[in-house]
């Protein structure tokens, strides 16, 4: 936060840059707005996209079936789309590309950006509007889709001129991916994608100035310093990691620095997967959701080392009660995550792996083990405590829906979840080990998200296991994407955890609402029906002792295969912080069916 | 251009603000924002979502052409705790047309608004308005049946105190630019 720079040096700065290099190239030719979408997109390592024709960008999709190298999947509502391509990126790594016309194509695709923008996922949406001379003018399907997307999206851009196109696609590319990743969209006029100009596959991509959006910074070394000399001293000190280690792939520069720290280590929802479960020092996930020992840990500590994550309200709870003891040291890439939510002792803006790695060299080995064990021995009663509980052993349990899950695949599967109490069960109860094999809208919530998103996943990683876990609620509002799936012959195995309620909200009513269960008791399909409508294959379980052999016989089983779990109806997500109250406050689980 | 209809309402404490580190109550103060940033279109629209989202409460907005070809420069000034405005300017930031902010207190900025004051002058009145106008440095702009326009340069607190002194002859419009500022050279 550089309150002394003064404004001068950067005059200079922006003089030098103004010049711009105009690059005429042998192999120029003459090609349409349409088809330097389609070069630049492969020339950005492109090869996939999801997205639905209509008026305003029909330019596009001609001159799509001449590019064979650019597959195209048609989805059945454009918010699937978007989130199809937000599962692409993090399956990959790479950046998702969605496709819509103007209007009602485009707004369908805001749902699906602000998912993405929350997690910070890279992914480009193109968009068609209506051509130049209609822009303003009210004109059939137009709608000012820059200002609806510009709080959800870290750039968007209107190509007024032909000329213009290439250099906006690379642009937006390189925005979408660099620094923090987020999406990205470029509206493209109608009568651009018509119009021609000079176009050379091998031209060099100019490189606009990007400031600081696309830059990866890296740690300072008084910084890392201060960094290490808390780290040495500290008693009772955590690592919380989040998206930040998946997203800069720090696995292994995770596991070293705290395997030479010997720190405890905690992973966000969106951190989760980023550091095995199975290790000696994992002890789980925060917040509101997260196991008691975690949050008893955090009202503890006395050092919190926070690796990629932005403190977000349902990991904090009640923020001046939030780690009241730590001090902390904060790596993030994005310098305006520092001090949001809690003041750090060493702000570090950096990228994760970079700021890890110098961290690494700097520590010395430590121990920690008295802490950990306190931490796992109050782990350990709460086991105890929930053995002693009595449990319905008839219906299929969501634990044992995850552990036969996880046994079926070995641990290789990619879970994708939607947006619930399924999703918390599945964040607690599946046991994370392989690097990025979770994946979820965690900033955003979006019901929906789990079925169009998987679709991505596996076109990504198409020789992993894709299960989506997802309740009764979340798979009815993109279950359209069934056809999607059996049109493509994509192949992802379905776990519905039906209660017949939207359980979370249901959940919510139950503790905070008097039990007033306004509006989500909720019907549903009958999926086995639904599924053979689909073309797909279709199973209902009522037994527990049905569990495993289903999950198996949808493993066995080639294309898409839905199970509709039918679960306890009124079960909880234990323990529970009520909203905006201190983390160690917890609501924890008493009997089965307690409240009754 | 100024934001009146935000300060109209009560102004939330800054402490209050979503988000944002607890600042202890009365740490607030005057910053003045210098931005540059890429004269692209839409690029007003987004540093000012930025102040709406992050609920920031600009006083004054001015903005206008810079030094640089196709960059405008901004001049924002708020009252806002270190914190928050550093946070502000983070976010700030991360807008892809802005170039560069530097974060200006009082004491180190040069800071001058332009007012254009519009008083009944009856022609009883008219040799003291301009007298009272000259003493500020103003200028007579126009001149009317019935009205005197003058045209003050200075800081707040000058055009404040003129338009003070101006009121018993009845102020009948006022014009206020907000803010331009620079940094003050040692």
């Amino acid at each position: 936060m550089q309150s002394t720079a003064t404004i001068s040096q950067m005059a200079e700065e922006a003089r030098n840059a103004t010049a711009h290099h105009v690059h005429e190239a042998r192999d120029a030719r003459e090609l349409t707005g349409s088809q330097i979408l389609c070069e630049a997109l492969i020339r950005e390592g492109v090869d996939l996209m999801y997205g639905y024709p209509g008026g305003a960008i029909m330019p596009f999709y001609d001159a799509l079936t001449s590019y064979p190298a650019l597959h195209h999947v048609l989805v059945r509502h454009e918010q699937a789309a978007a989130h199809a391509a937000d599962g692409y990126a993090r399956a990959t790594g790479k950046v998702g590309v969605c496709v819509a016309t103007s209007g009602p194509g485009a707004t369908n695709l805001v749902t699906g950006l602000a998912t993405a923008f929350m997690d910070s996922t890279p992914i480009i949406a193109i968009t068609g509007q209506v051509a130049r001379p209609f822009i303003g003018r009210d004109a059939f399907q137009e709608t000012d889709i820059l200002g609806v997307t510009q709080p959800i999206t870290k750039h968007n851009f209107l190509v007024k001129r032909i000329e213009d196109l290439a250099e906006i696609i690379h642009e937006a590319f390189r925005l979408a991916r660099g620094g923090r990743p987020g999406p990205v969209l470029i509206d493209v006029p109608k009568d651009v994608q018509n119009a021609k100009t000079l176009y050379s596959a091998s031209a060099p991509i100019s490189s606009i100035e990007h400031y600081r959006v696309t830059r990866v910074p890296h740690p300072s070394a008084t910084a890392i310093e201060k960094a290490a000399h808390l780290i040495g001293e500290a008693r009772q000190p955590l690592i919380m990691c989040g998206h930040g280690v998946i997203l800069s792939n720090a696995y292994a520069e995770l596991q070293a620095f705290a395997g030479k720290t010997r720190i405890p280590v905690i992973t966000t929802l969106l951190g989760l997967s980023a550091f095995p479960e199975t290790h000696p020092l994992a002890i789980g996930m925060p917040g509101m959701h997260g196991p008691a020992h975690v949050n008893r840990a955090i009202g503890q500590a006395d050092l919190i080392i926070g690796v990629g994550l932005r403190f977000d309200d349902r990991v904090t709870g009640k923020v001046s009660e939030f780690a009241p003891h730590a001090r902390f040291i904060h790596i993030d890439i994005d310098a305006s995550e520092m001090h949001k939510v809690k003041r750090a002792a060493v702000p570090i803006v950096a990228d994760a792996k970079a700021a890890l790695t110098a961290l690494l060299d700097a520590v010395a080995t430590g121990n920690h083990d008295q802490w950990l064990n306190e931490i796992r021995s109050w782990e350990a009663q709460a086991t105890e405590r929930g053995a002693s509980i009595e449990r319905n052993l008839e219906c299929p349990d969501p634990i044992c829906i995850l552990e036969a899950i996880r046994a079926e695949t070995g641990g290789d599967a990619i879970i994708v979840t939607d947006v619930g109490q399924h999703q918390m069960w599945t964040a607690r109860h599946y046991t994370w080990t392989r690097p990025n094999s979770h994946i979820t809208s965690g900033g955003l919530g979006t019901m929906g998200f789990a079925l169009p998103a998987a679709m991505g996943v596996k076109m990504g990683l198409p020789d992993a296991t894709v299960w989506v876990v997802a309740g009764d609620g979340g798979i009815q509002m993109n279950i359209q994407e069934l056809a999607t799936l059996k049109q493509q012959g994509i192949t992802v195995k379905v776990a519905i955890m039906n209660n017949g309620f939207l359980g979370m909200v249901r959940q919510w009513q139950h503790f905070f609402h008097n039990h007033n269960y306004s509006e989500t008791p909720i019907t549903g399909p009958d999926y086995v029906k639904l599924a053979d409508a689909y073309g797909l294959t279709g199973m209902q379980i009522t037994r527990r002792a049905d569990v495993q052999a289903a999950v198996r016989k949808a493993m066995q089983t080639g294309g898409t295969v839905i199970i509709d779990f039918v679960i306890e109806s009124e079960a909880n997500v234990y323990p529970m912080v009520a909203p905006g109250s201190a983390i160690t406050n917890m609501i924890e689980e008493t009997a089965w069916e307690s409240e009754d | 251009m100024s934001d009146h209809s935000d300060n109209r309402k009560a102004a939330p404490s800054i402490t209050e603000r979503a988000g944002q580190v607890a600042a202890p109550k009365g740490t607030e103060r005057s910053h003045i924002l210098l931005i540059l940033a890429n004269n692209a279109p839409g690029m007003v629209d987004r540093v000012v979502g930025v102040l709406r989202r992050r609920r920031a409460q600009p006083q004054t907005i001015s903005i206008g052409q810079s030094e640089i070809p196709d960059v405008s420069r901004i001049t924002i000034q708020m009252n806002d705790s270190e914190v928050g405005v550093e946070q502000l300017i983070e976010q700030l930031r991360k807008i892809v047309d802005v170039r560069h902010i530097v974060n200006l207190s009082a004491e180190q900025a040069v800071a001058r608004e332009l007012a254009l004051v519009k008083v009944n002058a009856a022609a009883e009145s008219r040799a003291e308005i301009i007298e009272i106008g000259n003493l500020f440095g103003a200028h007579i702009i126009d001149l009317a049946q019935e009205t005197v326009t003058l045209e003050v340069t200075g800081s707040e607190e000058k055009i404040e105190k003129l338009v003070a002194l101006l009121q018993r002859f009845g102020v009948r419009e006022i014009a206020r630019t907000g803010s331009v500022a620079m940094t003050r050279d040692l």
